[in-house]
C-alpha cells in the first residue's frame, strides 16, 4: 500500500457532496440522475414492526477512510460516495444506497448477515458521537481541530446553527459512518434535518424511550435444546454449587426472605434476586452486614474449585469506613466455609483501572481505530505502537489478566479468594469471569461461556445500561465505560494464546460486543434485575435473551461462532501432543458418542435434590490454563478493531484463512469418516481423488446438489443459479473461497457453494466432537 | 529456557534420525522457537553416548575446561563445563540445574569477545568472558582468577571465531572436506539455482529479451553473475558501454519477467550522474529498450530505493539519479529506505529492548522507538508499490538504490515473491536467494563479517536479516500462501552466520567460483532439503486462488518477530498450537484416505471376483 507511506501525495479531500454533474453518467440513462427526490422512493429502509421513520434525507455515504486509490488516478468524489437515502428511525440510523444498476454495483453486504440490520445501519444505541461539520463551501476534512466547523452533538442536544455539509457518527462498535449532504444554498437543509432527529432519539433520557419497548413482536424461545444457564432461579445457583462440590454456602432468595418483601424494609437493600451466602450465617444477619457495603454486596459466592471459593465482595459505605469491624465479620464468616480457613483478599480497586480510566483508554484506543481521514490514519500510523500504549487500553487488559491468573492461583493452590471492588459490579466481573474461564473448561464452551455472563455479569448485576451508555441522562456519561469490552478482550486474549481450549471463535466475541447494542434483546439493556422486571411488568417489554442467536443469524452466520482448533476433551498429558495416531485406531461411532453424551449429561443435568449435596466438584482440575499475561504477550484485536477500516483489510489473507483450511481438514475428515462407517463411497472429498489418483466417478450434478440442500437447513435460499466452474474444466472446488482477513465482516465477494460444503460439514465435525477424542478413547 | 538454549549440533547422525522420524517427531522439530541449530533428536543422541553433543564431521576439540560458570541472565549463574571446538561454544551446567543450562553457540555468531574484570577484581562471577553474538544475546562466563583457564579460552575463541583475522580458514571448509563425496545432484543444495533454468521459467529467451554471456569472465561486472537476460535490441558491445554509466557497471538487467503482461523488473545500481549532471545517450537508449520490451505500457517506472535527499546528495559522490528531463517517458519514485548504517542502528535498538531484560511497561513505545518496523514497513511499501506497478498497471520497473545490492536486492526479491507463487515454495524461496541475493553479489562477507574480528565495521549491516523479517511479515498476513514455515526461515538465519555451510560465504559469485565452493563446501540447501518435512507449512494451501500477495504496510500490521529477536528469552512462549492441531489433523486425514482406499481396492476385488458387471455401474 504504498500510499499509505507517501504523504507528500495530495490527499486534500473536500467535503462537498458531488453535485450530480460529477457522478459519471451510465450510458443510455440520465433520467436516473438524483436531482430531485424522484428515484428516492425506490430506497426504503426496511423496517420493524412498530418502528417508525423519524427523519429522512438523500446523503452521500463516503468509505471510513479511503482505500488507497490507484496510481495516477484522482480522488474521484463520486467513486468513493455512495448516493442513497439516509434515514432515522426510532431503532436505528439506516442508509439504503440507492443504485440504479444493480448488477453493476459491488455487493455491499458483508458475508455476515444480520436478521434486524443491513450493512449500512447501525441502532441508536450503537451511536456514540456525532459530528457536524459544516460551512458553506468546501471543508477540510483535515482539520480535526476545527473549532467552529466541527462540533460534537451530545445529549445536551445542540444541533449546529449553520448549514451542516456532513455529518461523522462514531458507534460504540468503533464503527466510524461518514455522511455528507447535497449542497445548494436554496434546497431543505438536510444535515440539519438528520442532526436534530439523531439528537432526540439517539440520546434518551429515559430507558423506557429505547425501541426495546415499542417491539413487542412475541418470542418463541428456541433455547429449549441449549444448556445456558440463565441463573434466574434459585435451582440455577443450587445446581452450580453441586457442580463446584462446594457444601459449605447455601441460596438465598430474595422472594424467600421476609425483610426484603416488606415495603418498608426492602428499599434499603438492592440485591439480586439470587445470591449465595455463607451457610454459617443466617440470612438476618448477612442482610444486617450487607447493609454496610455499596449496593449490598457483602461476600457472594460465585465459584468453588477444590475446598476453595472465588468470592465477590463490595467495598464499605464511606459512612461506615471508620469501622472495619463490618468487613471483617464478612471475611471470618467467609474464611469459615473454608477447610483450611485460608483466604486471599484480592483488592481490585488499588489494582486496577477506574471505571473512568476504562472509558479514558476505550476513547483514546478508538481514536486510532477510527481516523476521520487519511492524514489521521498516517499520523498515528508512524507512531501507532506508542499511541497503543499510551491509550492504555492493552495495559489494562493486560492487569486484568494478571489479577484473574493471582485469583486462578489462589484456587488452584486451595486458597479462597474473595475479590473485592467498590461496588463489587464491575470489575469483579471481569476477574471473576476470567478467572472461572482459566481454571474451567466448561466456561470455554459456548454453553457454559454463556452461562458464565449470566451468572457473573447478568445476575449479578453489572450495570450494563449505564456503562454502555444505553440512556444518556445530564450526567450520564460520567458513568459510561465498556467494562464488559474490556471482558471481551481479555478472552479474545486467552483465545490467542490457547486457541484449541475454546469453543467459541473470535467471531462469536465480535458479534457479542455488536450485539450490546441491539435493545432488542434484554440481555445487556439493564443496570438490575429489578429494573428488568419492572420493564415486563410495567413496560410490557418482551424479553428475548441475546443468546437464542437465530434470532440474529441464520445457521451460515451461526457456523462461525464455533472454534474449528476446539479439541473437546482433549487429553491433558503433555506427553500425549505429539503422538501419532496407530494405525486403524479408528473407532465406530455408536460406541463412543453414547460415553461422550453421557459424560455431557452428567456434567448438564443433573437432577437436583437440594438435601442431597454431593461433596465433591465435578470439575476437572488438570484442564486449568496458564496464560501470559504482559505486554510483550498481548495482541491487538484486529477483527473487532480494524474491521471498519476497508484500508486495512487485507485480501485473501489474514486469520480467517487458516480458519478456513481447517473447518476444510475437518469437512474433509468428517466426509471420509462418513464414507468408512456407511461404506458408501460417493461423497469422498477432493483431496481423496487428489491424493489417490483415482478417477473420480461421474455424478450428476443435480442430485449432488439437492442432496446437499437437504443437508442444509436454512441456507438454500442463497444458492447461486449458476453451477459451480467445474463445467468449465476448470475445477474451481479445489479453490478456497475467496475470502479476506475480516470475514465474516467483510464485504460478501460471493460465496461457493464449496464454502457451504466446507461449514457444514466441519460443524458437524465440531458438534458430534472431536474425532481424535473417540481415538483416545480406543 | 532448556527448549531455547539447549542446542546441540544438528549433524549427519541426528539428521538422519530426523529425517526417519520426520512423520511421527517433526511436531517437535518444528518447535519454531527451538534454533535450528540444534534439534531433540541430537541432544537424546548426545546423552546416550553420554558425550555433551554430537560432533559435526571435521568438528575437533579445542579447549576444555571443567570450572566455568554461565552466568545465565534467566536463571542465574551456572555452574559446569565449558567446550570449545573450531565450530562451537558448549556449555553445559553439572549441577543445581535441572533441566540443564546448556549454551551451544556456532563459533560464526560471535561478534566480539571481551575479557571483563582483572586479576584485583573482587566480587562473584566479576572476573571472566563476555561474547556479544550477531543473533541478539550476549553471554557471559565466569572464570575462578587463580587457575587462569581464561586465557587459553579467550585465545581459542579468537583464533577460531575470527579465523581471517588470524590467517585461518572457515569451518565450511573443514567440515565439508570431512564429509565425504559430494552428495548426489538431486540432493545437492548447490545445483538448486541453475540460472539459465530459472530463465526458461519465466520463458525466457523470448522476443523480447535474450541471454548473454557477456560476463563470461565477471570481466564487465565483477560482482554480478555470468548469466545476465537483457533487451534484445541490446548488442554485447552496446551493454559495455552502458555499464560504464553504471556505478560499479552494475547497468540494468532483468530479475523477473510477468507470464502474461511482459512487464518486468530489472535491477541495476545508480547512474553515474555526478554534481555536473552528466548524461549517458547509451543508458537512455538502453531503458528505452527496457520500456520498449513491454508492449503494454508507454512509460518506464524507476524505483530509486533511496529517500531523494540520500539521492540528490549522492550526485557529490559522483552518482545520483535518472532526470525525467534526460530520460523520455521515465517517472522516478523514491521510497524513502535508509541506508545500511541507519538499519544496523535501529537492528541494535532491539536487541537493547528485547534482550536480556524486557520492560513490559514500555515494550511498545521501546519498539516503536527502534524504528525497526518503520523501515520494515517502508520495504514493504516499497515492494508492494512495485506489485502495483507491474501487476496493475503493467508498467516495467527498473530498481536501483546506490550500489543495487542491498535495498535493490530487498525489494526486488520481495516484490518477485509477492508477484509469483513459485518463489513461496521452498524451492522456490532457495531459488530466489541464490538469484537475486547472491548471484547478483549482495555482500554478505562485508555485511555479516564471517570470521572476522572486526565488530564494529561500518560495513556490517542487517540487510538480508531485514528481508527475511519482510518475508515473516508477509507470511503472518498471508498465513496459507507460503509452503515453508518459520522454522525454515529462522533455520536460514541461524546458518547465515554459523559458517558451517558455503552458501553464504564470501561476497559475488565471482569470489564463490574462484574459491570453489561447490565442491569445497556443503550448501546449505543440501541440510534443508535433506529434512524438508519440518520446514514445511502445514496450513499452505497449494490451490489457493491468490496468486499475487498485496500485503497491508501498516504499522497496524507490521510485528516484531519475537519468535526471532526474542527467542533466548524462556518467558516467550512459541504461539504453535494451532500448527500443532493442523499436522494432527492432516495425519488423520491421510489415514483415513488410506483406509478409505484400502477398503474400495478390497471391495472392488471381491466386486471383481463375484460380478464383473456391478463395477462399470456407478455406485451409490
Amino acid at each position: 500500500m504504498a500510499s499509505i507511506s507517501d504523504r507528500k501525495r495530495n490527499t486534500f479531500l473536500s467535503y462537498v457532496a458531488p453535485s450530480p454533474g460529477d457522478i459519471p453518467r451510465q450510458e443510455g440513462s440520465d433520467d436516473w440522475l438524483p436531482t430531485e427526490l424522484r428515484d428516492l422512493h425506490l430506497a426504503k429502509p426496511r423496517l420493524l414492526p412498530n418502528e417508525l421513520v423519524v427523519a429522512s434525507a438523500p446523503a452521500y455515504l463516503f468509505s471510513a477512510i479511503l482505500p488507497a486509490p490507484t496510481e495516477g488516478s484522482e480522488l474521484d468524489m463520486s467513486r468513493q460516495a455512495i448516493f442513497g437515502l439516509l434515514s432515522v428511525t426510532n431503532f436505528k440510523m439506516a442508509f439504503v444506497p440507492l443504485q440504479r444498476h444493480k448488477q453493476e454495483t459491488p455487493p455491499q453486504e458483508s458475508y455476515q448477515e444480520h436478521l434486524y440490520l443491513q450493512r449500512n445501519d447501525v441502532t441508536l444505541n450503537n451511536i456514540d458521537y456525532v459530528y457536524q461539520l459544516a460551512e458553506g463551501g468546501r471543508v477540510s476534512v483535515s482539520a480535526l481541530s476545527g473549532g467552529n466547523r466541527r462540533k460534537k452533538l451530545d445529549a445536551q442536544q445542540k444541533v449546529m446553527s449553520s448549514r451542516i455539509t456532513a455529518l461523522h457518527i462514531i458507534c460504540k462498535n468503533f464503527r466510524l459512518l461518514k455522511f455528507a449532504f447535497q449542497n445548494s444554498r436554496s434546497g431543505p437543509d438536510y444535515g440539519k434535518l438528520i442532526a436534530s432527529a439523531l439528537a432526540r432519539f439517539a440520546y434518551p433520557s429515559r430507558h423506557d424511550l429505547s425501541f426495546a419497548y415499542c417491539y413487542r413482536e412475541p418470542y418463541y424461545s428456541m433455547l429449549g435444546k441449549s444448556s445456558v444457564t440463565m441463573y434466574s432461579t434459585k435451582n440455577d445457583w443450587a445446581r452450580e454449587l453441586i457442580r463446584c462440590g462446594s457444601n459449605e454456602w447455601q441460596v438465598v432468595s430474595a422472594d424467600s426472605v421476609p425483610q426484603l418483601q416488606n415495603v418498608l424494609q426492602a428499599p434499603k437493600y438492592t440485591l439480586p434476586p439470587h445470591f449465595v451466602i455463607p451457610k454459617c450465617c443466617t440470612v438476618e444477619r448477612f442482610l444486617d452486614l450487607s447493609r454496610a457495603f455499596y449496593d449490598s454486596r457483602a461476600a457472594f459466592w460465585v465459584y468453588g474449585y477444590g475446598n476453595a471459593s472465588l468470592v465477590r465482595l463490595a467495598e464499605l459505605k464511606p459512612a461506615m469506613q471508620q469501622d472495619t469491624k463490618v468487613e471483617n465479620v464478612t471475611l471470618e464468616l467467609v474464611r469459615k466455609c473454608d477447610p483450611r480457613h485460608a483466604l486471599k483478599l484480592l483488592q481490585l480497586t488499588d489494582r486496577l483501572p477506574s471505571i473512568q480510566d476504562v472509558q479514558r483508554a476505550y476513547l483514546k484506543f478508538r481514536r486510532l481505530c477510527t481516523p476521520e481521514s487519511p492524514q489521521e490514519f498516517l499520523v498515528q500510523d508512524s507512531k501507532f505502537l506508542s499511541n497503543v500504549e499510551k491509550s492504555n487500553w492493552l495495559f489494562y487488559v493486560s492487569l486484568c489478566l494478571r489479577y484473574s491468573c493471582e485469583a486462578a492461583e489462589s484456587l488452584r493452590s486451595g486458597t479462597t479468594c474473595v475479590l473485592q471492588e467498590t461496588n463489587g459490579r464491575d470489575l469483579c466481573c471481569i476477574i471473576s469471569s476470567l478467572t472461572q474461564i482459566i481454571l474451567d473448561p466448561l466456561f470455554r464452551t459456548i454453553d457454559g461461556f454463556q452461562s458464565l455472563v449470566q451468572k457473573e455479569w447478568v445476575s449479578l448485576e453489572h450495570p450494563f445500561q449505564t456503562r454502555l451508555g444505553h440512556v444518556r441522562g445530564d450526567a450520564a456519561e460520567e458513568d459510561e465505560s465498556p467494562v464488559f469490552l474490556l471482558f471481551l478482550d481479555s478472552v479474545w486474549q486467552l483465545l490467542q494464546q490457547f486457541p484449541d481450549e475454546f469453543e467459541y471463535s473470535q467471531t462469536y466475541l465480535t458479534t457479542l460486543w455488536d450485539s450490546c447494542f441491539l435493545p432488542i434483546f434484554d440481555t445487556f439493556q439493564f443496570d438490575t434485575e429489578a429494573d428488568r422486571a419492572r420493564a415486563v411488568n410495567f413496560g410490557n417489554l418482551v424479553l428475548r435473551p441475546v443468546w437464542d442467536w437465530g434470532e440474529q443469524f441464520a445457521e451460515k452466520d451461526k457456523v462461525f461462532f464455533t472454534n474449528p482448533f476446539y479439541q473437546r476433551q482433549r487429553q491433558e498429558q503433555q506427553n500425549r501432543r505429539s503422538v501419532a495416531i496407530p494405525a486403524g485406531a479408528v473407532m465406530l461411532p455408536g460406541l463412543a458418542q453414547i460415553s461422550s453424551i453421557k459424560q455431557g449429561q452428567q456434567q448438564r443435568f443433573t437432577t437436583i435434590n437440594p438435601q442431597l449435596f454431593v461433596t465433591s466438584s465435578t470439575i476437572p482440575k488438570d484442564r486449568f490454563l496458564e496464560p501470559q499475561h504482559r505486554m510483550v504477550d498481548l495482541a491487538i484485536w484486529e477483527q473487532c478493531y480494524y474491521r471498519w477500516m476497508p484500508i486495512l483489510e487485507i485480501k485473501h489473507g489474514g486469520f480467517p484463512q487458516i480458519d478456513l483450511n481447517h473447518r476444510l481438514l475437518l469437512s474433509n475428515i468428517a466426509k471420509l469418516q462418513r464414507c468408512l462407517e456407511l461404506q458408501d463411497f460417493e461423497d469422498l472429498p477432493d483431496i481423496y481423488y487428489e491424493r489417490t489418483c483415482e478417477k473420480r466417478p461421474l455424478i450428476d450434478n443435480t442430485t449432488r446438489r439437492r442432496n446437499s440442500i437437504e443437508m442444509i437447513d436454512g441456507v438454500e435460499r442463497r444458492r447461486k443459479s449458476s453451477l459451480p466452474a467445474t463445467l468449465n474444466g476448470f475445477n474451481s472446488s479445489k479453490l478456497l473461497p475467496e475470502i479476506s482477513s475480516f470475514f465474516p465482516f467483510s464485504i460478501n465477494t460471493g460465496e461457493s457453494e464449496q464454502l457451504i460444503d466446507i461449514l457444514t460439514n466441519s460443524n458437524e465435525f465440531l458438534l458430534e466432537g472431536s474425532f481424535m477424542e473417540r481415538l483416545s478413547i480406543a | 529456557m532448556d527448549k531455547a538454549e539447549t542446542l546441540d549440533a544438528s549433524n549427519s547422525l541426528a539428521d538422519k534420525i530426523a529425517t526417519k522420524n520426520a512423520s511421527t517427531n517433526s511436531l517437535d522439530t518444528a518447535d519454531s522457537k527451538s534454533s535450528s541449530i540444534g534439534s531433540k533428536q541430537g541432544v537424546d543422541v548426545g546423552a546416550a553416548r553420554d558425550t555433551p553433543f554430537v560432533y559435526l564431521d571435521g568438528e575437533e576439540d579445542q579447549d576444555l575446561k571443567n570450572d566455568v560458570t554461565y552466568v545465565c541472565p534467566f536463571r542465574g549463574p551456572a555452574f559446569g563445563a565449558l567446550t570449545i571446538t573450531n565450530y562451537r561454544l558448549y556449555f553445559r551446567s553439572l549441577r543445581d540445574h535441572d533441566p540443564p543450562v546448556v549454551v551451544d553457540v556456532p563459533l560464526g555468531v560471535i561478534a566480539r569477545v571481551e575479557k571483563i574484570g582483572g586479576a584485583t577484581s573482587r566480587g562473584e562471577n566479576s572476573y571472566g568472558i563476555e561474547i556479544f553474538c550477531k543473533d541478539m544475546r550476549n553471554l557471559r562466563f565466569a572464570h575462578k582468577q587463580q587457575n587462569h583457564s581464561r586465557r587459553t579460552v579467550f585465545e581459542k575463541l579468537q583464533s577460531y571465531a575470527f579465523p581471517l583475522s588470524f590467517s585461518g580458514r572457515l569451518f565450511a571448509f573443514a567440515h565439508a572436506a570431512a564429509s565425504g563425496p559430494s552428495p548426489s545432484p538431486a540432493e545437492n543444495g548447490w545445483a538448486v539455482y541453475e540460472p539459465l533454468a530459472e530463465l526458461r521459467r519465466m520463458g525466457v529467451p523470448n522476443d523480447m529479451w535474450r541471454i548473454t554471456k557477456l560476463n563470461e569472465a565477471y570481466s564487465v561486472c565483477d560482482s554480478y553473475p555470468v548469466v545476465w537476460a537483457v533487451p534484445k535490441a541490446a548488442s554485447d558491445e552496446f551493454l559495455r558501454r552502458v555499464a560504464q554509466f553504471r556505478s560499479r557497471c552494475r547497468l540494468p538487467v532483468l530479475s523477473w519477467i510477468h507470464p502474461r503482461s511482459q512487464a518486468t523488473i530489472t535491477r541495476c545500481s545508480q547512474p553515474l550522474v555526478g554534481v555536473g549532471g552528466k548524461r549517458s545517450a547509451d543508458d537512455e537508449l538502453y531503458l528505452s529498450y527496457i520500456m520498449e520490451a513491454n508492449v503494454q505500457s508507454d512509460k518506464l517506472a524507476i524505483i530509486d530505493a533511496r529517500p531523494s535527499a540520500n539521492a540528490i546528495a549522492n550526485k557529490a559522490k559522483g552518482g545520483g539519479y535518472e532526470s525525467e528531463e534526460a530520460y523520455k517517458n521515465v517517472e522516478i519514485h523514491f521510497l524513502d529506505i535508509h541506508n545500511i548504517h541507519v538499519m544496523r542502528e535501529s537492528l541494535r535498538k532491539v536487541k537493547e529492548a528485547c534482550y536480556p531484560t524486557i520492560d513490559d511497561s514500555k515494550w511498545l513505545s521501546a519498539i516503536d522507538g527502534t524504528l525497526w518496523l518503520k523501515h520494515i514497513k517502508c520495504i514493504l511499501a516499497g515492494a508492494v508499490r512495485i506489485v502495483d506497478k507491474v501487476e496493475t498497471m503493467s508498467t516495467s520497473v527498473v530498481v536501483h538504490c546506490s550500489d543495487g545490492w542491498d535495498r535493490t536486492a530487498q525489494l526486488t526479491a520481495l516484490s518477485m515473491l509477492l508477484l509469483d507463487p513459485y518463489y513461496r515454495t521452498l524451492r522456490g524461496f532457495e531459488v530466489l536467494i541464490e538469484k537475486e541475493w547472491l548471484s547478483f553479489g549482495h555482500k554478505f562477507q562485508q555485511r555479516i563479517g564471517h570470521g572476522d574480528n572486526r565488530h564494529s565495521d561500518a560495513d556490517r549491516s542487517p540487510v538480508f536479516l531485514q528481508f527475511i523479517d519482510c518475508v515473516w511479515q508477509v507470511s503472518q498476513q498471508f498465513p496459507n500462501a507460503f509452503e515453508f514455515n518459520e522454522h525454515f526461515l529462522i533455520t536460514i538465519i541461524d546458518h547465515l552466520y554459523s559458517c558451517r555451510f558455503g552458501t553464504f560465504l564470501y561476497n559475488t559469485e565471482a569470489e564463490r567460483v574462484a574459491e570453489d565452493l561447490k565442491h569445497k563446501t556443503v550448501s546449505l540447501w543440501t541440510y534443508i532439503n535433506g529434512s524438508l518435512n519440518q520446514y514445511l507449512n502445514p496450513l499452505a494451501f497449494s490451490h489457493g486462488a491468490q496468486t499475487v500477495l498485496r500485503p497491508i504496510a501498516s504499522m497496524r500490521y507490521v510485528k516484531l518477530w519475537k519468535g526471532l529477536y526474542c527467542r533466548w528469552n524462556p518467558s516467550i512462549r512459541p504461539q504453535n498450537r494451532i500448527y500443532h492441531r493442523t499436522r494432527e489433523l492432516l495425519a488423520l486425514q491421510d489415514q483415513l484416505i488410506k483406509q478409505v482406499s484400502d477398503l474400495r481396492m478390497k471391495t472392488s476385488s471381491r466386486q471383481t471376483a463375484q460380478t464383473s458387471t456391478r463395477l462399470a455401474s456407478p455406485m451409490h
